[in-house]
């Protein structure tokens, strides 16, 4: 007899008691949401033990669960151990997932817009609880999953895993890559910084490079939505970034990790016969059981990756951001993330077309097709050696490729530009100018220069004298003066002075600038430098770096030698040396926080 | 003769292909329909991918983007003397030794912004390293060419009224003085 006029939970209870009735359901319940596992089986995983019935439980979530059922049920013991996947498959994996949830809590306070999107940076960094946090997740997350996923191709490359039956797996793999570059580039613009425009900027122009031009022209203004990055190019390139790209990357994962399964995890080389392929036929005393050793295995390896990851964002990384994005200005020193560093190296090689479009392609291209050329069937080291010494060619060449990307090659301009430069740069690629981060209590209203750091400490307080008396209504003071601007008219005289005895970080600012002046003493002839910091409003001090030199004959950008090996100053009609003055400045409010 | 040699041909020719010859039907109607039928979705795919391209080109209004500004004689630079932006417009105004034009201020590489440096007397680009002289002309580094250029109008004092023409070459003032100046920057010259 039933109490409810339908079997129920109370029949249970009234048949076997409420303890057994109870324990009953809850086995019950927990059988059905492991899709095969009761809390008896579970234990006896958890202790180490056989399964104390057949069939093996610990196999049917693998046939009859959703989450398990892409995952095999056993792997071969010999590719269990760290060597030779590394881990970096699961790692790249999981990326796809750390990198979805953290964007998604991002997206939270983000609005796709030149007008806000700056502002919600700024937010997020000052008023999201975390938010400081998960932004700095989710880019070193970016970056990390940029190289474990190229160390996981440059691994399948050196095992030889690409080959037979595995080329469709591998050319997956590079699709794979592609995402996940493109995915790691596109979130650039998304700030709205300096960084964000300009990077994009030279990213669409080599899209409008391609031939012919007419198919350049509409994939560029498809991408920008204009003519230059605006509103549109900033909600198209969100819009790749946070659903059409990840689209790609979530199908093809798919595709990838289902030919993995097919085919089996590739054996280390050496265990198996040349031209073998025994992945798929392993013996019962090589299976090691996902459930639990690689299901436990495979979490210890997220959780230490996401306890570093969370540490380094903590204590060491921080997701750079730079000045609000401004079309009239390219920053000096633009250079492209690390991992497109090759490609900008290629492009200062000469034509656009040839190296920011064709090589690339070739290249993506001969990765793709790679497995299809290379049919070699021997995957060990000693008959390879070919190919081995392409792949160790192919790394030296994007290594010196890369080393060719960044701004100091190719790219010199002046002297004083540079130095200036290297003193005032807004940051930029987690560096910034010497005279950013100087507390603003050192930061003393007074005029400071190099003449102080050019003797020894005893003989400071003379240089700066003569500085003083060489300056003093003299023309090259007059000239400094008209450099410095209608700012200085109410200043007068140039009157320099010592820099503070309790301003240590401003001192050794100071030096370093008498350490570069002394550096690029060829073009900057007899050059000194000067600091000159005033109060411009209450809480916020300007200070404005000059360089005055001699000027000395220059072609294309160097100083020409003479005979001795000296450079040779243009002189005036009476004999005198002509003076140069360049300046910077930059503006630094009592409650600015710059960090190295 | 001739069908003698056309009947020897003829008969070498079955006798090649008969090794590989294999019993094909031909496609039943079913089929031939499926062909059909394939063919019209792949060209209706043709279409949407047009009619998507269509859809998300972006569209301008008229006059949208370029115009003419016209400059007084102050934005003008002195002869020889650096080169001077004009942001509003994106361009510099340079007054040469070879003469006077307006220079688009997007280097030709990449679309970067290259700085006028006045201590090598020369644009130089932060993205990639290409140099380009006073006058907008090419001297090293990867950009394909020297910097473009907007046709400028000159209106002197003595009623002479001078237009850049196609080659994009300066425009020389021959001691004459500026009255006016009007830049056309939807009327872009390729630099050499």
């Amino acid at each position: 007899m039933t109490i409810l006029p339908f079997p129920s939970f109370l029949d249970d209870v009234k048949a076997k008691g409420l303890k057994r009735a109870v324990f009953e359901g809850v086995d019950d319940v927990v059988e059905r949401v492991t899709a095969g596992l009761n809390v008896q089986d579970i234990r006896e995983t958890l202790r180490g033990e056989n399964p104390s019935r057949r069939p093996n439980p610990r196999l049917q979530p693998h046939a009859d669960g959703f989450w398990l059922h892409m995952r095999p049920s056993y792997f071969h013991r010999d590719m269990t151990g760290l060597y030779p996947t590394f881990r970096l498959g699961w790692l790249s994996t999981y990326f796809v997932f750390f990198e979805t949830i953290t964007g998604i809590f991002l997206m939270i306070w983000y609005t796709p817009s030149p007008t806000y999107a700056y502002s919600n940076m700024l937010n997020i960094l000052s008023n999201v609880p975390l938010g400081q946090l998960m932004r700095d997740l989710h880019r070193l997350g970016a970056e990390a999953m940029v190289l474990i996923v190229t160390l996981h191709m440059v691994r399948t490359f050196f095992t030889g895993s690409y080959k037979k039956p595995r080329q469709f797996t591998w050319f997956t793999g590079v699709i794979l890559l592609l995402a996940t570059l493109f995915l790691s580039f596109s979130g650039y613009l998304l700030p709205w910084d300096q960084l964000a425009l300009w990077a994009v900027t030279i990213g669409a122009s080599m899209v409008e490079a391609a031939p012919p031009e007419v198919v350049g022209t509409n994939l560029d203004l498809l991408l920008r939505g204009g003519p230059e990055i605006g509103a549109n190019g900033l909600l198209r390139f969100y819009l790749l970034h946070v659903l059409a790209v990840p689209a790609i990357l979530f199908i093809f994962t798919g595709v990838h990790y289902y030919k993995v399964i097919i085919h089996g995890h590739s054996l280390p080389p050496q265990k198996e016969n040349i031209g073998e392929d025994t992945a798929k036929r392993v013996p019962l005393d090589k299976r090691v059981y996902f459930i639990p050793d690689v299901l436990t295995s495979e979490i210890m390896w997220i959780s230490v990756t996401t306890f570093i990851l969370v540490m380094l964002s903590v204590w060491f990384f921080h997701a750079p951001l730079e000045n609000h994005a401004d079309p009239q200005v390219t920053p000096l020193g633009t250079t492209a993330p690390w991992y497109f560093l090759w490609i900008q190296g290629a492009l200062k090689l000469g034509d656009k077309v040839l190296w920011g479009i064709v090589f690339p392609t070739v290249v993506f291209v001969f990765m793709m097709i790679l497995p299809y050329l290379d049919t070699n069937p021997s995957r060990r080291y000693r008959d390879r050696r070919f190919m081995l010494s392409l792949g160790f060619l192919l790394i030296s060449g994007t290594t010196v490729l890369s080393y060719m990307g960044l701004a100091d090659y190719g790219v010199d301009t002046s002297a004083d530009a540079e130095i200036l430069h290297y003193m005032t740069h807004e940051p930029a690629h987690n560096h910034m100018g010497l005279l950013l981060p100087v507390p603003y209590d050192e930061l003393v209203p007074g005029m400071y220069t190099t003449e102080q750091f050019a003797v020894s400490s005893d003989e400071a307080a003379a240089a700066i004298a003569a500085l003083n008396e060489r300056v003093d209504g003299t023309d090259l003071g007059s000239q400094i003066q008209g450099v410095l601007g209608s700012t200085y008219a109410d200043v007068g005289a140039l009157r320099f002075r010592a820099v503070p005895d309790d301003a240590p970080e401003l001192v050794s600012v100071m030096e370093s600038f008498q350490k570069q002046l002394k550096e690029e003493e060829d073009e900057l002839h007899n050059g000194f430098g000067m600091v000159i910091i005033s109060e411009n409003q209450e809480g916020l001090r300007r200070v404005d770096v000059l360089i005055a030199w001699e000027e000395v004959e220059l072609e294309q950008g160097r100083p020409v030698k003479d005979a001795d090996g000296q450079v040779v100053p243009i002189l005036t009609e009476d004999g005198s040396p002509t003076y140069r003055v360049s300046e910077a400045h930059i503006f630094i409010h009592r409650h600015a926080a710059y960090f190295q | 003769m001739a069908t003698a040699t056309q009947g020897k041909g003829a008969l070498a020719r079955p006798a090649r292909t008969k090794e590989v010859a294999v019993e094909v039907a031909g496609p039943s109607r079913r089929e031939f329909l499926y062909y059909i039928w394939g063919a019209s979705a792949v060209l209706l795919l043709g279409q949407v991918t047009a009619g998507i391209v269509w859809f998300a080109l972006p569209r301008f209004r008229e006059g949208e983007f370029g115009g003419v500004f016209r400059l007084p004689t102050d934005e003008v630079p002195a002869s020889g003397s650096a080169p001077v932006a004009f942001p509003a417009g994106r361009f510099w105004l340079s007054n040469s030794d070879q003469g006077f034009l307006a220079l688009y201020a997007v280097c030709t590489h990449l679309g970067c912004l290259p700085r006028w440096v006045d201590t090598n007397n020369r644009f130089e680009c932060p993205c990639h390293g290409s140099k380009f002289e006073a006058d907008g002309a090419y001297i090293e580094g990867p950009a394909p060419r020297g910097l473009d250029r907007f046709r400028v109008t000159v209106t002197f004092t003595n009623g002479d009224v001078a237009t850049m023409d196609g080659s994009g070459a300066p425009i020389p003032l021959e001691g004459r003085e500026i009255a006016e100046v009007a830049v056309d920057t939807g009327d872009r010259i390729m630099g050499t």
